[in-house]
């Protein structure tokens, strides 16, 4: 719990913490501060990118980062919410993580995110696919 | 003059289609390797030919179905993923599960490392020109996978995995029997391991191949033998104990130097340890009794990480419940996704006959489909390359040489 008091002390104003439980912390951060704060997580705190989780909620489409302190066993999880559903778009992280590449361009692929900055923005999935698969994983329920 | 010296640069290039069905992959993947010469001088990756849509297959399951539909996301990880979505949904209800349970997931868990690792290291061998190692490592996994016979009642898929525990107990009059193969199996891993030590020509032919430097580790999020075999630590068993990983006692082996041969002794290595692993569960499971299962009758609504280290690294599950019996998210990602784009870094500058063991190095998946490559040489004549003749006629070179 030390460690994310510190997080969210440096922080600020520029998250805010949704759920906070033993090792795991989500919070919402916006647009513009995500690069920031991806620095501080990968750079500073040395975390280790795990994954992100796309999502199409009734405020829009999430995209839901997965950070893990592996000295800690934490996870940090920053959460950018972006409303427009039809041109949902935000900064990448690629430029800064490589290890986000495979990881947005799935996102891009499936739920139509467009990640601005991106160095290579092709399908992952269904580069050679005969059909455009026009966002599968949208409105499905 | 600049048109000829482009023109050359161009001609001297090859393309090399690896996949998307080949032997060294288990599941359908496409590299192009691009060759001056001898030299891999760029790779490109082209991954989905065996896309499933599981994670929108479970959002359709209950929590139970969807256990025995992630257990059928990887044949060789068949307890890592299970394992790793009931940590999820009991990380949703902060439940806790019986320790008997604990122990036996523990052990289930280090049972399919070792498996897992000898099907690598004898596939390796094979790659290298080394079949005794090939038939050795998987003549030892055989008994391994009765172990699993014994405990489950099935080779593969063992269905062992619920939220709140495991679906059946250890027999304790089982546990002698399985001690027993342990004994025979320390003893054939320690002299594996001194085969990796000792063998010269093995040394040769694996030292300095495939190299992934510590921060292309960490730059590509790799995880696993892959990272640790670079000097990168991280084994969820140890960052994240759950389980009965905060009971039993083990080391996390890494090595520096990134290479094949690291990554191969971090698997023989880690395989002596989860039978160490093996060794204390059995024997606590014959003093612990009680329950091995508590039944959880709802899971309220949140979202949960679940993760637990597969024998190729991390296994990741991100769920997100509303109060029913099912998921509305539903989030995977196995290791490789983090692992297979190392290979960019890893195999930029090798020559083509290490091409094979390194893109094998970080132990994909694989299957038993071959399918030959054709290659354009300057001259626009086809020549057929067998990698993996290329790979054993490397290998036979040292041998003879040496």
């Amino acid at each position: 719990m030390a460690d994310y008091h510190e997080f969210i002390e440096k922080m600020g104003s520029k998250i805010k913490v949704e759920i906070r439980k033993k090792r795991r912390l989500y919070f919402q951060v916006k647009n513009e501060d995500i690069l920031e704060v991806v620095d501080y997580l990968f750079n500073k705190m040395e975390c280790r990118l795990s994954t992100a989780t796309a999502t199409e909620t009734y405020h829009g489409i999430e995209a839901l980062y997965h950070f893990s302190d592996d000295n800690t066993g934490n996870y940090y999880c920053p959460r950018v919410v972006m409303k427009d559903k039809e041109n949902p778009e935000m900064n990448s992280i690629t430029p800064m993580i490589q290890g986000a590449e495979w990881i947005e361009r799935e996102m891009a692929e499936w739920w139509g995110i467009k990640f601005i900055g991106h160095p290579r923005p092709i399908p992952l999935l269904s580069r050679n696919h005969p059909e455009d698969l026009n966002k599968p994983m949208r409105c499905r329920r | 003059m600049k048109i000829k010296s482009n023109l050359k640069e161009i001609s001297n290039k090859n393309q090399i289609p690896v996949g998307p069905f080949h032997p060294l992959l288990e599941e359908a993947e496409y590299f192009n390797l691009t060759v001056d010469g001898e030299t891999v001088v760029d790779i490109d990756m082209d991954t989905g030919w065996m896309h499933r849509g599981h994670e929108f297959i479970s959002e359709q399951k209950s929590f139970t179905q969807s256990i025995y539909l992630v257990e059928r996301i990887c044949g060789i990880c068949s307890t890592s993923h299970p394992l790793a979505f009931v940590h999820a949904l009991e990380d949703v209800g902060n439940i806790e599960i019986p320790l008997r349970a604990r122990y036996i997931r523990t052990l289930v868990g280090e049972l399919e490392r070792i498996h897992s690792h000898l099907l690598w290291v004898g596939l390796a061998g094979h790659f290298i020109g080394y079949d005794t190692v090939w038939m050795w490592a998987w003549k030892y996994r055989e008994p391994v996978l009765q172990m699993f016979e014994i405990i489950s009642g099935n080779r593969n898929h063992y269905g062992m995995m619920r939220v709140g525990g495991v679906g059946k107990d250890v027999d304790p009059a089982s546990i002698p029997e399985l001690n027993k193969i342990l004994d025979t199996l320390v003893k054939k891993m320690n002299m594996i391991a001194k085969i990796v030590n000792d063998d010269p020509v093995l040394r040769s032919r694996l030292i300095g191949v495939g190299v992934l430097t510590k921060k292309d580790a960490i730059d590509y999020c790799a995880v696993g033998p892959t990272s640790r075999a670079s000097g990168v630590r991280g084994d969820v068993r140890k960052d994240e104990p759950i389980d009965a990983y905060d009971l039993v006692d083990f080391d996390e082996i890494i090595t520096k130097n990134g290479d094949v041969y690291d990554k191969f002794v971090v698997r023989v290595l880690e395989t002596i340890e989860s039978i160490k692993i093996c060794r204390q569960c059995l024997n606590k499971l014959k003093e612990i009794k009680g329950p091995f299962f508590n039944n959880v009758k709802e899971i309220s609504a949140g979202e949960g990480i679940g993760r637990y280290e597969a024998p190729r690294g991390e296994v990741f599950h991100y769920v997100r419940t509303d109060g029913t019996n099912r998921v509305v998210r539903h989030k995977v990602r196995a290791p490789s996704f983090n692992n297979i784009p190392t290979f960019q870094a890893s195999c930029k500058g090798i020559p083509i006959a290490d091409a094979l063991i390194t893109l094998a190095g970080v132990d994909p998946c694989y299957c038993c489909t071959e399918r030959a490559i054709r290659v354009s040489d300057k001259h626009n004549k086809n020549k057929k390359i067998d990698l993996l003749k290329l790979s054993r006629d490397k290998t036979l070179y040292i041998r003879r040489n040496a």
